[in-house]
């Protein structure tokens, strides 16, 4: 999780009030309620998460946020502008879920052509899209049309497009997804960058553990229904548990700790060895191989850090 | 060259263009506010009537703002992407087609056709314009759909670009791809009409005799070409050995003598009078009865199409075009004519020989006329002759005196020509527009540049029509949108002749009636020549008729009608393009694309583009 800084209250980028939608068919007859009626206000500078199941809104969300679909009813506003206003997306960086872009381009083409839809000068445009292109990692590819990239290399090129403008407003549509975990790390390290450089990131996943890593707060959403709301480390906390974390403690000492805490009525849940997370060890299994190419990676380092 | 018809006249671009902004302002106005109601019903149906109304103004409202912020910039961006889109998509295959369509004329086409020029001309501009329209109107239809499946319309429409941005930046990079066609179609096709009709002769040595005068004196040489691209040519030349081949196959050549040691040897020109851009100056034409009275009309010999109307020869019966703004410093020398005459024979005759007849000019102020000039009618050609500077004129005690065309002929800038039949039992056909004096000669290569332009207007129609109707529709069903609007576009004129001739109950402006007296004649069999009796129920059937075609009338208008912007039958009948028609064109054009782009713009600002 990103180190979280106070939050200024009353800056208000994203408000959305009472907003729904329903999908209809032709007839106009409701075929699904996409979005029951949500009230979110996202703040400037915070890492915002929209964390739901397949098909619970999330996406449908950032679209009306977008302006890309109507709401069925209530308001929803970016910047003080409504949603449908193109005015608001001077501002705004998009990355859609799947980055749909022109496949005939090349990615310096695609920086270019997004570049002059803002209406950025040919040397800042040449400028940007040269920095942005070294930081997804695609120099070497910058030349071969985007029909030729891997869904990794879609991805980040389609990070670059969102960051073209130097937003102050980024909407991540499952920012993570088709990305190796090197590739996942690296994005969530850019979002944790974002919000240090002062912008706001609003991001959806069904990834839990790519939203508990980077967002302040987070919405729940199922079904279209905001279930829960809140800061991440709130919402987290489970009360009534107390955790200790302790290195070098020998089977004797652990033992009497043990004793302790009966004396004062607490009940054992579980003591233990903690384990690291996949990602950690995978990022470390390959950081060794680098390090020393051609041999078999070490075991973890006794010293990696412990998952929670 | 052949006759072309001109079935209405070409109205000057200063006097069309009032009447013209007012009748689109007009249309304009009420599609905009049958659009708003439309809009208001549906959102009503939804939200209530003042909820629907509020929509609707902020509708209004938005997209007037989103109008105003239209910038060049993103628009050319959004062009740039279409044609780079179109390249990546192939669309220079369309060369490829086109040569072989080049290829196929080269094999197929008649060089030895009695108008080779006009079946060149025809086919290749014709050519180039199916296919220029095709390529970009597929390229239209299915650009703006694609983005919408693919999605990468969200990538867009999340930047600060309006709906006007992203359909006039299609449309002008579609713009853009179809000139560059279009611009390699038009040189390499003129280039191959060049190449195939010209050609020259051989004055063959052994056809040539000497012709002598009454006097016995050499007078001149007769002879005959050598045949080449299936014809040849009769010549008459001068004692000095000038002179031209006889027109034949719309052409003719300018043939030069020198002396060569034992002779004279000839040399033969290239064709004239196949790939011109004549500038004509029309008169008005009026008829004048058998017994010499004015009349409305000249004779109807029966044709269904009353383009051209008839004189009875023998008789009073007379086709008078009046001719305004000659002045001697165009027509220094006399008056170039060119006159295409149907003949309709009663009797066979000698059926080698043209019908005679007489021209005569006349003041229209002293009504002096000169003596008659005798000429003779013959079919499917046009006749040239000279009116002279200076000519007879008889006088009542039966003298003839001489008189100076501008002198005594040209009253104010005006001159009557009067034309004839003297073979009674038979009838010159004619129209307005096959009466002119050659005002001059403009550039074939302009002319046919002129053409290109016109093709160039229906290409932008065709394009800016397929955009507008892929902001709401998927590419098959725009694709038949388009080719429908364009084939009811085609019938334009014809709802606007039926239109007229109900309202002024002149059938013979469209005959056959509206669509319930139509149904009438199909059901009874009754022929639309046929003149119905005026019965009471007659007279209901025409009214209900008339009150259905006023709103057809109107939306007529609506359609563009891509056959009405033509101009290759002017090109391909020798006639320079007029600037007043081309600028009427490039005018009406604007409106259609102006319109379409911005009702494509609001149907995409009106759509989800991401549900």
């Amino acid at each position: 999780m990103s180190s979280a800084a106070p939050l200024p209250v009353g800056d208000v980028v994203i408000e959305a009030r009472n907003l729904s939608k329903v999908y209809r068919d032709f007839w106009g007859r409701s075929k699904k309620a996409a979005l029951k009626p949500l009230d979110l206000e996202i703040r400037r500078g915070e890492i915002f998460g929209l964390l739901g199941p397949n098909g619970s809104g999330k996406t449908t969300t950032l679209k009306l946020l977008l302006g890309l679909i109507f709401p069925t009813s209530g308001e929803a506003r970016v910047f003080g502008h409504p949603a449908t206003d193109v005015a608001k997306n001077d501002r705004i960086g998009y990355l859609p879920e799947e980055s749909y872009l022109y496949k005939f381009l090349d990615a310096e083409e695609t920086l270019d052509f997004y570049g002059r839809l803002f209406g950025i000068p040919a040397e800042e445009r040449a400028r940007r899209a040269a920095a942005l292109i070294e930081m997804v990692g695609l120099t070497r590819d910058r030349r071969r049309q985007l029909r030729e990239y891997s869904k990794g290399m879609t991805r980040r090129i389609g990070v670059a497009q969102a960051l073209i403008n130097d937003p102050e407003l980024v909407l991540l549509d499952e920012p993570t997804s088709g990305l190796d975990p090197i590739g996942t790390r690296e994005m969530k390290d850019l979002i944790i960058d974002l919000k240090q450089r002062g912008k706001t990131v609003i991001m959806c996943s069904h990834l839990l553990a790519d939203v508990e890593d980077v967002c302040d707060r987070i919405a729940v959403l199922h079904q279209g229904e905001l279930k829960e709301l809140g800061r991440v480390e709130d919402l987290l906390t489970v009360t009534g548990v107390t955790q200790f974390r302790v290195r070098g403690l020998s089977s004797e000492a652990c033992e009497e700790v043990r004793a302790v805490l009966a004396r004062y009525g607490g009940a054992e849940i579980e003591v233990g060895h903690p384990t690291t997370t996949l990602e950690d060890l995978f990022l470390e299994v390959v950081r060794d191989t680098e390090a020393r190419p051609g041999r078999r990676a070490r075991s973890p380092a006794p010293s990696a850090a412990p998952r929670g | 060259m052949t006759a072309m018809v001109l079935e209405q006249e070409i109205p000057r671009f200063s006097a069309w263009i009032g009447p013209a902004l007012l009748s689109f302002l007009l249309a304009a106005s009420l599609v905009a506010l049958f659009a708003a109601a439309a809009t208001w019903l549906v959102q009503a149906v939804a939200s209530g009537p003042l909820e629907a109304g509020d929509r609707v103004y902020r509708g209004v409202r938005t997209a007037l703002g989103d109008f105003a912020g239209i910038a060049t910039g993103r628009v050319w961006a959004l062009a740039r992407l279409a044609v780079q889109e179109s390249l990546r998509r192939n669309v220079l295959v369309a060369l490829a087609v086109f040569a072989v369509v080049i290829l196929f004329a080269g094999w197929f086409l008649d060089p030895a056709n009695v108008d080779p020029g006009r079946l060149y001309l025809g086919f290749i501009l014709g050519a180039t314009n199916l296919l220029v329209c095709t390529v970009t109107l597929l390229l239209a239809v299915f650009s703006l759909p694609a983005d919408i499946k693919s999605k990468a319309i969200q990538t867009v429409a999340t930047k600060p670009v309006r709906t006007g941005e992203i359909v006039l930046g299609r449309i002008i990079g579609f713009t853009l791809v179809g000139t560059g066609l279009l611009l390699v179609m038009g040189l390499v096709g003129w280039a191959f009409v060049v190449r195939s009709v010209s050609h020259t002769h051989e004055l063959l040595k052994t056809s040539v005799r000497e012709v002598l005068d009454g006097d016995g004196n050499p007078a001149g040489f007769q002879g005959r070409t050598s045949a080449e691209r299936g014809h040849r040519h009769f010549v008459s030349l001068d004692a000095a050995g000038g002179g031209r081949a006889e027109t034949f196959r719309g052409h003719r050549h300018a043939i030069t003598a020198r002396q060569d040691g034992e002779g004279l040897a000839f040399e033969v020109g290239p064709p004239q009078g196949i790939l011109e851009a004549r500038r004509p100056l029309r008169g008005r034409l009026v008829f004048l009865d058998r017994q010499g009275k004015p009349a409305e009309k000249g004779i109807s010999v029966g044709a269904e199409w009353t383009y051209r109307q008839y004189i009875e020869g023998g008789t009073a019966s007379a086709a008078v075009w009046t001719f305004e703004g000659l002045s001697e410093r165009d027509f220094s020398g006399g008056l170039p004519l060119e006159m295409t005459i149907r003949v309709f024979r009663t009797y066979k005759g000698t059926i080698t020989e043209g019908i005679h007849g007489t021209l005569q000019v006349r003041n229209p102020s002293t009504q002096l006329r000169s003596e008659a000039f005798p000429i003779v009618a013959r079919e499917h050609t046009i006749d040239e002759f000279w009116i002279p500077r200076t000519m007879n004129t008889v006088l009542a005690d039966g003298r003839t005196q001489q008189a100076d065309l501008f002198t005594d002929f040209v009253s104010d800038g005006r001159l009557e020509i009067w034309l004839q039949c003297l073979e009674p039992a038979q009838y010159y056909g004619v129209a307005q527009a096959d009466f002119y004096l050659r005002a001059g000669d403009g550039s074939f290569a302009v002319n046919y540049a002129k053409s290109c332009l016109g093709i160039w207007f229906a290409m932008l129609i065709v394009i800016s029509l397929g955009v507008m109707f892929s902001t709401f529709l998927s590419t098959p069903v725009a694709l038949v949108a388009s080719l429908a609007v364009l084939l009811i576009g085609q019938f334009r004129e014809f709802i606007a002749r039926l239109f007229a001739s109900q309202v002024t109950g002149d059938s013979t402006i469209a005959p056959g009636g509206g669509p319930i007296e139509s149904l009438y004649r199909i059901v009874t069999q009754t022929s639309i020549t046929l003149e119905l009796d005026p019965t009471p129920a007659v007279q209901v059937m025409k009214l209900t008729d008339t009150v259905l075609l006023a709103p057809m009338r109107v939306a007529a208008g609506l359609f563009p009608s891509l056959s009405a912007l033509g101009t290759s039958d002017f090109v391909a009948s020798g006639f320079d393009i007029p600037g007043d028609l081309l600028a009427a064109h490039a005018a009406e054009t604007l409106a259609f694309v102006a319109a379409f782009c911005i009702a494509g713009a609001l149907c995409l600002r009106a759509r989800e583009v991401a549900s």
